[in-house]
């Protein structure tokens, strides 16, 4: 099953480490700063690094014409912007 | 609430990353009860914070389990669909309840999975040829020079045990991989391995389906909840690398029983 994966399991990879390294460095400098802001800008990276995640899955999906999982992988994407939808109403 | 200085959240973060990713999981079943019951936090900071220490451990391991090709994506994408409704409803409904159903919850669960994994540990999952048919979602493991094979049973069980745990996740800020594991691989036909890698690729999302309900709302304490996310990538990335030396049968009972003891703990609390 996992043989045509492999090129989107290495984006994925790198989706992740790029959201996590960017999110340690803006929690760590702002802990060491006192700085909020910066804190807030790493804890939303941090929350917006799955999101991504999907987003390259749907792209990667697709782009290798397996539709049927794109689709449902557009349909967590879905979900996610709903969320997101939810919580700026609340 | 005496607040904790920030090496004792990273250090906690570390330690419920590293137990966490260990076990498969995101670490939220083990650090919404170190806060709380620990550390004196109120419960819905703790599991604003846990929700996002999740995230980070959850990534983290993710980014070693699709290298070690232990994660079964299309598996994990028809499991997301129903984690993440769960997830963005629990979220919702955790406003609902009061500090005392959501630890009565919170017991409850872990509870009920614990027995259920000690129940089934000694089953395996894994047919030892290495070209059987796999079936539309299963998929072969690869241990040491032996390949084996898996079929997913009970796909339905699967996708609501998913909805479940992502509800779950909402509400007590858990990621969920407490459930979905012991149910994957105790109902599914999933070898545990492939289980929590699979399961830990879904709880970021599950997670942040419903952290931005957490966040909007103020729950999230930013210095707080910085320093545990912190200390938790570190602690999973290490978890993740020593989880490959622990046999698999360890691994559910270890699970098993810190179930049953945070489960009656948190539930005790809540009486």
């Amino acid at each position: 099953m996992n043989e045509t994966a492999s090129g989107l399991d290495k984006t994925i990879e790198v989706v992740l480490t790029l959201g996590l390294a960017g999110s340690a460095l803006l929690l760590t400098l702002g802990l060491t700063l006192g700085q909020p802001h910066l804190l807030q800008a790493g804890i939303l990276l941090l929350m917006l690094t799955p999101v991504a995640r999907v987003v390259v899955v749907t792209v990667g999906l697709f782009h290798e014409g397996d539709k049927l999982f794109g689709f449902v992988s557009l349909g967590i994407l879905l979900v996610l912007i709903t969320s997101v939808i939810v919580a700026v109403r609340l | 609430m005496l607040e904790p200085s920030a090496p004792v959240l990273i250090l906690t973060g570390a330690a419920t990353g590293l137990v966490g990713s260990l076990l498969g999981l995101g670490g939220g079943v083990f650090l919404v009860p170190l806060l709380t019951l620990g550390l004196g936090m109120p419960i819905r900071t703790a599991i604003a914070a846990s929700l996002i220490s999740v995230i980070a451990t959850a990534s983290a391991s993710a980014t070693i389990n699709l290298g070690r090709g232990l994660v079964n994506m299309r598996l994990g994408l028809s499991l997301e669909v129903a984690t993440s409704i769960g997830g963005l409803a629990g979220g919702v409904a955790a406003a609902l309840l009061t500090r005392q159903q959501l630890f009565l919850t919170f017991g409850a669960t872990l509870a009920v999975m614990g027995v259920i994994m000690a129940a089934r540990s000694r089953k395996r999952n894994v047919i030892p040829e290495p070209d059987a048919d796999t079936g539309r979602l299963g998929g072969r493991l690869v241990e040491g020079d032996r390949t084996y094979t898996y079929r997913v049973k009970r796909l339905p069980v699967g996708i609501f045990a998913s909805l479940v745990a992502g509800a779950i996740s909402g509400l007590l800020g858990v990621g969920g991989g407490i459930i979905k594991v012991p149910a994957l691989s105790s109902f599914c036909g999933i070898p545990i391995r492939v289980a929590a890698a699979t399961s830990t690729f879904m709880i970021g999302v599950t997670a942040a389906a419903s952290a931005f309900i957490y966040f909007s709302r103020g729950d999230v304490v930013l210095p707080l909840t910085a320093a545990i996310a912190l200390g938790a990538l570190p602690g999973s990335l290490a978890g993740t690398q020593l989880s490959e030396r622990v046999e698999a049968r360890s691994l559910k009972i270890l699970m098993a029983v810190v179930l049953l003891i945070v489960g009656t703990r948190m539930g005790l609390e809540g009486l």
